[in-house]
């Protein structure tokens, strides 16, 4: 019995030790976006230029579609947009969800004329990836996708389920590794079903 | 005297009341009750982006606007849980300080009620154990006569010691 | 030149430590005096070495050498210089260096002070503290190295200290707690070199308990420094937040604790030897997991260094090592020991013991706390997050029992006692604690049946510390180390009072406000009276003027919001009004549009008597350290055998009573 209770204590330490382990190559602040192979949450909101164009789910439904959180206030928004751009000329529909700086929103009325005209400078200067840009004015569309910061980019399929969720910026390797597959696995299904 | 003061108190209070209509609340509540709800919101809920912050001391962007819906919810006559439920629908339990009860977090409780029996067990055993060998032992009643023995010598050794320092 | 000559004496320390841990433990098991006698000198090698290191590496903050990259990280030449030097334990790499260097000097004093101690134990002792050396030189030489250059292009000027550090408190406070947390391992070195001796008596216990008691002083002086920190700097009015860093230096607090208990007893008693011996090495253990989990970045935490698997990879090999070993010996040696103390049920070692059993359950309930989120990801589960809901919850069932065993057992004798000889005492306690109650209740209306809980054990535990006090009838000739429990025990009232009615009875305000604007809060009215630019030596603020006014009584505040120029880091500095009943606490957020500023004002009762707890703790380990009895074993020859094993304050109360 004695024999048992001393080795209680190296047991345990071992036992948290391959944890400790495993935590070394895991990152701690990757953590998984809720909404990742849930429908795309409802929305009615209007389009950034125009605000008499209102968009709803559908929108963003039918093909897949990469939806981009961005705003022009986000620097790391300014690196992804090039390549984005890059994405939509290659024929991968990107739809925007603009999101304002909510320390400023917070504290004052935020000016919709201004920042159309920064969107406008920032997409002639760096290359325009949008089919079109929803505004989202409450940032109530950003909280449903579960947004902790900009950018953030969902890619829906067909159907308006989220297949894929990525935090910061998009490049070669991350489309490459992340999103391209998904894309091919149902290019080959399409295939596959018209044979 | 006391009258007095609370007269002053009173005094200043509806001075400053009047005044108070100047300065606005970030968080204005009509209900003290939903005002005590959405405080401890905002502490038990995280910031998702920080390093590890709950929603009330943070100021990053998603801070702000998880403590805006809080309010916004709060003021709608949520409950508290239906609140924790909405921000945990959208970003994982990870958003709530406290952890839901499942097969793995059941254990926060029972690894150290566990220990704290195993604990107990021990010290009442182990009484119970040595209190009876004392009598079926005789070389435990032997060595506890010694041990006595050097008790008291060991006593008297600190009596003399402590009258040479008085002595000193 | 400089920095390499600190880097070098690091490499000579390193291969001394080598040899401490290899010759004297050789030269102990085999009698051979000569390598015996290599401990001591090596030792105190070490500690010239590394103070060598560590002032080389001041020097280079000290003369802005941007060529050392350490310091072209983490300071910049306008930062004032006592900045500059405590920069030196700023971040990762200049604090391992601190905490080897600490080692050093702990490993040092055990050699000066334990002339007296057979030699082939000292040297065993020595030895294992050679070992825990030799893994945080390698580490700090292999993957930390805070002499690096950054030849040939080095910089103009550094990229400065984080400003968060640019603090009074952040000066002492690291120290402090490497102070504490180091300290452990000499309770730890002589509970193993116990275990490989196989000498676990009372001698071991009698000899750990002033390093014990030291670090224990120095640790519970490092938490209250940097809650108090924490509260005036970060700007909104937080003394623990149950982050996984805090955690950290609480597991090793609560083990400790518990060891200075459970040592008291082993010494006096022979009981509860492996137990003891388990305890001393968990003590050192968590520390060491502590400044894994600081330094791996496996935890999301608010103040852990940059990560890097490497270095969490070597940590945690280091950690089997010491650990690992030092458990796997405990499992081989422990269940040789064999107890032959008896007490009854109703005993000063039961009671002791009870509060072992809660400080260790309470640890354990941390230690999970702070693990399982990593677990229940690692498991595929998804990211959860532990926090203060769930440790008040604990907290609050924890604390009932904790206070009230601890409330009786100054009272309960050795070996067996009856309840009915301590019914009186009891009654007055339950009487003063009862009163304490009405009183809070009175004065400040509390509605809260767990606030009020804690208030009255609060009372139950100071009340009857006191009445232990007066029962003793000359109150002067009370030994320094009864003193200390008396004040620890009292700083522990003072804590969970200042905790229950801090928690209960915080009012904030979030507001906008322009200057000349006015809020009140409880009876305090606050006026912003002007916001004026001001420029520091390396930062430029607002500084806000407020007014206060409570009945006609008058004072100002003055509240800051600085902006550190080169690491662009705004900083919030609270105005605090500080009292034992209430802490009046603004902080000055940022300007609106309209000119208006955001300001949070609190009114928080009691919050300092959470760290006049802290305080009055860290006194008692100061008086019972500084007992006499100590002394005496570290300077008389003639005591290395077991002291009386009586209680020894009894024994002298009756001695003092026939003199």
């Amino acid at each position: 019995m004695k024999s048992i209770r001393v080795i209680i204590p190296i047991v345990s330490f071992l036992a948290v030790s391959i944890f400790l382990y495993k935590g070394l190559f895991s990152d701690p602040t990757d953590i998984k976006n809720a909404n990742v192979e849930r429908q795309f949450p409802d929305f009615n909101l209007p389009d950034l230029m125009d605000e008499n164009l209102f968009y709803q789910k559908d929108s963003v439904k039918g093909d897949y579609t990469l939806v981009n959180v961005w705003g022009t206030w986000c620097v790391t928004c300014r690196v992804e947009l090039p390549y984005m751009t890059r994405l939509r000329q290659e024929g991968v529909r990107i739809v925007g969800v603009y999101y304002d700086n909510a320390a400023d929103a917070a504290f004052g009325e935020v000016n919709v004329e201004q920042t159309r005209l920064e969107v406008k400078q920032m997409l002639a200067q760096l290359g325009n990836p949008f089919q079109f840009n929803i505004y989202d004015v409450k940032r109530d569309l950003s909280l449903d996708l579960g947004v902790t910061g900009a950018p953030e980019s969902f890619l829906v399929n067909p159907e308006g389920v989220i297949i894929a969720h990525r935090r910061g910026a998009i490049d070669e390797r991350v489309w490459q590794k992340e999103f391209q597959p998904l894309l091919n696995s149902y290019s080959n299904q399409a295939k596959s079903q018209s044979n | 005297m006391k009258e007095f003061f609370k007269f002053v108190i009173f005094i200043t209070s509806v001075f400053a009341s009047a005044n108070l209509l100047a300065v606005e609340e970030n968080y204005p509540f009509e209900s003290e009750a939903k005002r005590a709800d959405f405080e401890a919101l905002v502490q038990e809920l995280r910031c998702p982006k920080c390093q590890n912050q709950n929603v009330a001391d943070s100021n990053s962007l998603v801070a702000i606007d998880l403590k805006n819906k809080t309010y916004q919810l709060v003021q709608e006559g949520k409950t508290k849980q239906e609140v924790v439920d909405y921000m945990v629908q959208r970003y994982t339990q990870f958003v709530h300080y406290d952890p839901p009860v499942n097969h793995v977090t059941i254990w926060l409780w029972i690894i150290p009620g566990f220990i704290c029996i195993f604990l107990v067990l021990f010290v009442l055993k182990r009484n119970r154990t040595e209190s009876g060998s004392q009598i079926t032992d005789p070389h435990i009643r032997e060595a506890e006569a010694i041990f006595a023995e050097l008790e008291k010598q060991s006593q008297l050794k600190a009596n003399s010691n402590t009258t040479q320092e008085v002595d000193k | 030149m400089i920095p390499e000559i600190g880097h070098f004496s690091l490499l000579i320390a390193f291969v001394f430590s080598i040899c401490l841990a290899i010759f004297p433990m050789i030269g102990a098991q085999k009698r051979i005096a000569d390598l015996i006698a290599l401990g001591k000198p090596l030792v105190h090698a070490n500690f010239v070495l590394l103070s060598v290191s560590l002032f080389c590496l001041a020097w280079s903050f000290y003369h802005n050498d941007f060529s050392v990259y350490y310091v072209a990280m983490n300071s910049n030449s306008e930062l004032p210089w006592y900045y500059r030097l405590s920069a030196v334990w700023g971040a990762h790499e200049g604090s391992l260096l601190l905490w080897v260097w600490i080692l050093a000097l702990w490993t040092s004093a055990v050699a000066i002070f334990s002339r007296t101690l057979d030699d082939d134990d000292v040297a065993r002792v020595l030895a294992v503290m050679g070992f825990i050396s030799i893994g945080f030189l390698a580490f700090v030489i292999f993957t930390s190295n805070p002499f690096e250059r950054t030849f040939p292009n080095f910089p103009i000027d550094g990229r400065d200290l984080n400003p968060l550090l640019q603090d009074i408190g952040l000066i002492i406070h690291p120290p402090m707690l490497y102070m504490g947390y180091v300290g452990f391992s000499v309770a730890f070195a002589f509970a193993v070199a116990a275990l490989i001796s196989g000498k676990l008596d009372a001698t071991w216990a009698r000899w750990s308990r002033p390093w014990t008691l030291a670090a224990w002083i120095f640790l519970t002086a490092g938490i209250t420094l940097g809650s108090w920190w924490a509260y005036y700097e970060l700007g909104w009015g937080g003394w623990w937040f149950w982050d996984p860093v805090e955690n950290a230096s609480f597991m090793p607090w609560l083990a400790g604790t518990a060891l200075i208990h459970s040592l008291a007893v082993t010494e006096k008693r022979g009981a509860f030897k492996s137990w003891t011996v388990l305890l001393a090495i968990s003590a050192f253990s968590l520390s060491l997991l502590g400044t894994f989990l600081v330094r791996s970045g496996i935890l999301v935490s608010v103040h852990a260094f940059a990560s890097d698997p490497t270095r969490g990879l070597f940590i945690l090999i280091y950690l089997l090592l010491v650990i690992g070993g030092a458990l796997t010996l405990y499992a081989i040696r422990a269940s040789n020991v064999v107890s032959t103390h008896r007490y009854k049920l109703f005993s000063r070692e039961v009671f002791l013991f009870s509060n072992n059993i809660l400080l260790v359950v309470a640890l354990v309930v941390v230690l999970l706390g702070t693990l399982l989120p990593l677990v229940h990801k690692e498991i595929g589960l998804g990211s959860i997050s532990i926090g203060a809901p769930f440790f008040d919850r604990i907290a609050a069932l924890w604390y009932l029992p904790f206070c009230l065993l601890l409330g009786v057992a100054p009272f309960v004798r050795w070996k067996q006692d009856k309840l009915s000889r301590l019914t009186g005492k009891l009654v007055s306690g339950l009487v003063i604690a009862l009163l304490t109650g009405l009183t809070f209740y009175l004065a400040l209306e509390i509605d809260s049946v767990v606030t009020m809980t804690a208030v009255v054990l609060a009372g139950w535990v100071a009340g009857l510390t006191l009445l232990e006090l007066v029962k003793n009838k000359q109150i002067l000739k009370i030994s320094l180390s009864h003193w200390g429990m008396i004040f620890g025990h009292l700083g522990f009232a003072a804590l969970v009072l200042g905790i229950a009615v801090t928690q209960w009875g915080t009012v904030e305000q979030d507001v906008r406000m322009k200057v000349g604007e006015q809020v009140v809060l409880n009876d305090y009215t606050f006026k912003l009276e002007a916001v004026d630019f001001v420029k520091g030596p390396n930062y430029s603020a607002y500084h806000a003027k407020f007014d206060i006014a409570q009945g006609d009584k008058q004072f100002d505040l003055q509240a800051e919001k600085r902006y550190y120029n080169v690491q662009s880091n705004v900083m919030t500095e609270a105005g605090i009004d500080a009292s034992l009943a209430r802490d009046l606490y603004v902080a000055l957020g940022e300007q609106l549009q309209d000119g208006a500023w955001a300001v949070r004002v609190y009114v928080k009762p009691f919050v300092r008597w959470i760290w006049l707890g802290g305080l009055l703790m860290s006194i008692g380990g100061l008086l019972c350290i500084a007992d006499k009895r100590y002394r005496k074993i570290l300077s008389a020859k003639a005591l290395n055998k077991p002291v009386g094993s009586q209680d020894e304050t009894q024994v002298k109360a009756a001695q003092e009573v026939q003199a």
